[in-house]
């Protein structure tokens, strides 16, 4: 046991340190490109916490998201706060709109739950995009320039996005050992059992959600400024929630590093797709999404453990399917 | 007797679904430190009087003070925290999780609320050995058996540390050793302090072990006493064998 | 103008009824909440668009095809790998049709490129009056036609066998298996029927609205709401949905700006979801 953990140790510190340096060794190109799998890797965690770990399917989670970049949006063009300032407000409001979406929300189940999410970050992305005067509507808002060059600005995001990536793994990975994890997991194994035995549901449902919302509106807030324009659609997309659960799925669903090897996966197939193939591009994600749900409802680790075979899969379908 | 010594209180208490009275201005007090054993024919109330007392229904009306504290419509958890716990007639376990973290849980969250899941599982470890579960300690729960479920349904609302512990069929399923088994067991959780009340239909079992017997009936309290006086009570007897039989036996003698 | 608005409403929500049937019929027997669905009532459109600019068949006249297209379509998806999913959670099945809708998406971007497509009919703007109410006779056509379907599917879920079928198998799946229905197959044909559904709403319409290969969410948003809001497992229930959404839409702009339009949407389906998630007219089987 102690030899296995110091050789996760070992592994996850080589692999620290090669994120560390590999943005002086490749082009900016590649920095981007990873900034961006950190980004989604961030965002899929912070669903699991609220998905994964208590069991709410919160498919409207993109809500954060937008909410956090256009609230730092305002602040930097309206009120020309600084970023810092306008990254932990951006984070603060996302938890206030956890606490009380949490408070309206988090006592339906199942897919009513899932479509409530769904239809409130619907209902605020119509309202952002009808509030003209204050987020530039449909129009969208663009933020200032960072100043600096290329190559500083791709660092600078690179870091940003990863330290964020090591606070909330950190999170995370407290949370599958201490008690407010054993909460959120008991909640979702079976929430009548955990309000009997002492746990106030209601408390540490909205606990985890804003868990979750802070840091989605965090990197919300992030993008924002590293792309320094932003508009309703894109921001309140529910295609990146439906990726984060793809990417939870394929890292497997509660385990602490599962979003982020999924995160890696995932946009690399993605990536490779838009290079090859940009007209496909949609169905084969959508294919891929298909078949990753149909094949790895555990996550990929899963997979790998178990040594399906292809046959082997088949039956354990067939098994299992109606 | 003094009135310090009950520690459960339940005045006019009464569940309604519509027209279906589930349970019907029922007195009852339980002193502390007893075992009193529930018991009546199906559907006579007795789960859902159990439900009231630990919060999951809500009262139509009447109330239940826990030492001396009104706790009709506290919610669950908060019944929990203050030393009431549970089990359940088909049992809860939670599944994906091992034996010791589902008794963890109890240790983490119940009337002790101890914050350090390291001391936790230690707690739980000792809960284990008595409930003789200590073996399975990190086995998943859904590999357990009927007899391991319900020892398992036991430990985890023994590691609530208690005041009132109800069960509510613990001994449904299990073969004449297990019963053996766990009447022991709740006969020492009540040695050491912990005021049980029973629900059973295993009549030898709960006539053993009870200091006192409730009876319901259509959701009403139809008698109440020593086991003894309980099994010559005809109207007891009447409700669980029938009429006829009570005649048959009076007409007998 | 608020008649003219009520009118409207109520013509328009027919087709949204249409429209959340199939939706509802898939949630309420599979529990599977279907975004591809907002899919299958563009693909819908695209072949009522198709067979109109080819051999100029009139939208209300290629229904029958249409019809019959999606549900055979339909039908293998369900078969052949929804069937694999389907006893999944709503993360698993969700995610699932998420990923079906851009398939089609893409497909449907393949074969008709990413214009905008309409169906141009001649007698379009011809409309009668009715006091200082004007009805276009194109809308009263759509009108009257899904309201057909809607007590075609009514008649078809209580009085034929398969229809029974499905209704007992959404309310027991174990007891249905063990009196000998084929469930995989029920299920198959309930998407199917779904889809075909889908696909006449589609057909209806083609000539009020300009297609393209990602109007499905969009639709797919409408269905949410009327399901949500007439309760599942009802066809009644769908059809007053629809109305109710019809009418929320129409009369709501008169008070409100039309860009509030959609918001209003999402804000009835919030509401109903908190204060009465079982719909107007509540838990109830077809």
């Amino acid at each position: 046991m102690v030899v296995e953990m110091r050789r996760k140790a070992i592994v996850l510190i080589v692999l620290v340190l090669i994120f560390l340096v590999l943005p002086f060794l490749v082009s900016g190109f590649w920095v981007r490109l990873v900034t961006g799998i950190f980004m989604f890797a961030i965002l899929a965690s912070a669903l699991n916490i609220i998905a994964g770990f208590t069991g709410y399917a919160a498919f409207g989670n993109m809500i954060f998201f937008g909410v956090g970049a256009y609230t730092t949006a305002v602040l930097m063009n309206k009120l020309k706060f600084p970023f810092f300032t306008s990254l932990i407000l951006s984070g603060g409001v996302a938890v206030l709109l956890a606490i009380v979406l949490g408070l309206l929300l988090l006592r339906l189940k199942g897919h009513y739950f899932a479509l409530a999410t769904l239809g409130a970050a619907e209902a605020m992305h119509q309202i952002v995009n009808n509030l003209t005067d204050l987020t530039g509507g449909g129009q969208g808002m663009s933020l200032p320039q960072m100043r600096g060059s290329p190559f500083v600005l791709n660092l600078f995001f690179y870091f940003l996005m990863f330290f964020f990536l090591v606070l909330i793994t950190f999170l995370v990975w407290r949370l599958s050992k201490n008690r407010l994890g054993y909460a959120f997991k008991a909640i979702r194994a079976n929430e009548e059992a955990a309000s009997v035995m002492g746990i106030n549901t209601t408390y540490y449902k909205i606990y985890a959600w804003s868990l979750s919302g802070l840091f989605t509106g965090f990197t919300g807030a992030i993008y924002a400024y590293w792309f320094t324009y932003i508009d309703p659609p894109t921001v309140f997309d529910v295609m990146m929630v439906v990726k984060m659960f793809v990417i939870i799925l394929i890292g497997g669903a509660g385990t602490v590093f599962g979003p982020i090897i999924g995160a890696f996966i995932l946009e690399s197939i993605s990536e490779l797709v838009w290079a090859k193939f940009i007209n496909l591009h949609l169905g084969i994600l959508g294919t891929i999404i298909m078949l990753v749900v149909i094949f790895m409802p555990n996550g990929i680790i899963d997979l790998v453990t178990k040594k399906r075979s292809f046959k082997g899969i088949i039956k354990y379908l067939r098994e299992n399917k109606l | 007797m003094s009135d310090g010594n009950i520690i459960l209180l339940g005045k006019g208490v009464t569940r309604t679904f519509g027209a279906l009275r589930a349970v019907w201005n029922v007195d009852f007090e339980v002193i502390k430190g007893e075992i009193l054993g529930i018991i009546g024919p199906n559907g006579a109330g007795k789960t859902t009087l159990l439900s009231m007392i630990n919060g999951t229904l809500p009262l139509t009306s009447g109330s239940i003070r826990f030492k001396g504290k009104e706790i009709s419509g506290l919610k669950p958890h908060r019944i929990a925290e203050l030393g009431i716990a549970r089990t359940f007639q088909i049992v809860k376990p939670f599944p994906g999780m091992t034996v010791l973290e589902n008794v963890s849980i109890g240790a983490l969250f119940g009337r002790e609320k101890l914050k350090n899941v390291r001391e936790a599982q230690e707690k739980t470890e000792y809960i284990l050995e008595k409930v003789q579960l200590e073996d399975k300690r990190d086995v998943a729960v859904e590999n357990l058996n009927v007899s391991e479920r319900k020892r398992l349904e036991l430990a985890r609302a023994l590691a609530m540390g208690p005041e009132l512990l109800l069960l509510d069929e613990v001994m449904a399923g299990l073969n004449p050793t297990e019963i053996e088994r766990i009447m022991e067991l709740i006969v020492q959780v009540n040695n050491e302090g912990t005021t049980i009340m029973v629900i059973e239909h295993v009549m030898k079992a709960i006539m053993g072990i009870s200091h006192r017997i409730m009876v319901l009936h259509h959701g009403e309290k139809i008698a109440e006493g020593s086991p003894r006086e309980i099994t010559n009570n005809e109207q007891v007897i009447s409700a669980y064998l029938g009429e006829r039989y009570v005649k048959k036996r009076q007409g007998v003698k | 103008m608020l008649l003219q608005a009520i009118v409207n409403g109520i013509l328009y929500g027919a087709v949204y009824a249409t429209i959340g049937i199939g939706f509802s019929l898939v949630w309420g027997v599979m529990n599977i909440i279907n975004v591809a669905h907002g899919s299958f009532i563009m693909i819908g459109a695209y072949l009522s668009y198709t067979l109109f600019a080819v051999y100029h068949i009139d939208p209300f006249l290629s229904i029958p095809v249409v019809m019959l297209v999606l549900f055979l379509i339909a039908y293998a998806i369900q078969k052949y790998v929804l069937n694999l999913v389907v006893r999944g959670s709503v993360f698993i099945t969700l995610t699932f049709t998420f990923g079906l809708q851009i398939l089609i998406a893409n497909i449907c971007l393949l074969i008709w490129s990413a214009d905008f497509h309409s169906v141009k009919l001649s007698y379009s703007s011809l409309s009668f009056q009715i006091g200082s109410v004007i009805i276009p006779y194109v809308r009263l056509g759509i009108f009257l036609v899904a309201i057909l379907l809607t007590l075609l599917f009514y008649l078809f879920m209580r009085k034929t066998k398969i229809g029974i079928a499905i209704n007992a198998t959404a309310l027991n799946l174990e007891g249905a298996k063990t009196v000998g229905i084929d469930v995989g197959n029920i299920y198959a044909i309930t998407f199917g029927v779904s889809a075909a559904l889908a696909g006449a709403a589609g057909a209806l319409i083609s000539p009020i609205m300009s297609i393209n290969p990602f109007v499905g969410g969009n639709l797919v948003g409408k269905a949410f709401v009327v399901a949500i809001l007439g309760g599942l497992g009802s066809t009644v229930g769908a059809l007053v949905g629809g109305l109710v959404l019809g009418l929320v839409e129409t009369v709501g702009t008169i008070f409100i700006s039309s860009s509030y339009q959609e918001l209003l949407g999402f804000v009835v389906l919030v509401l109903v979801l908190i204060f009465r998630p079982q719909g107007i007219m509540g838990k109830r089987f077809y």
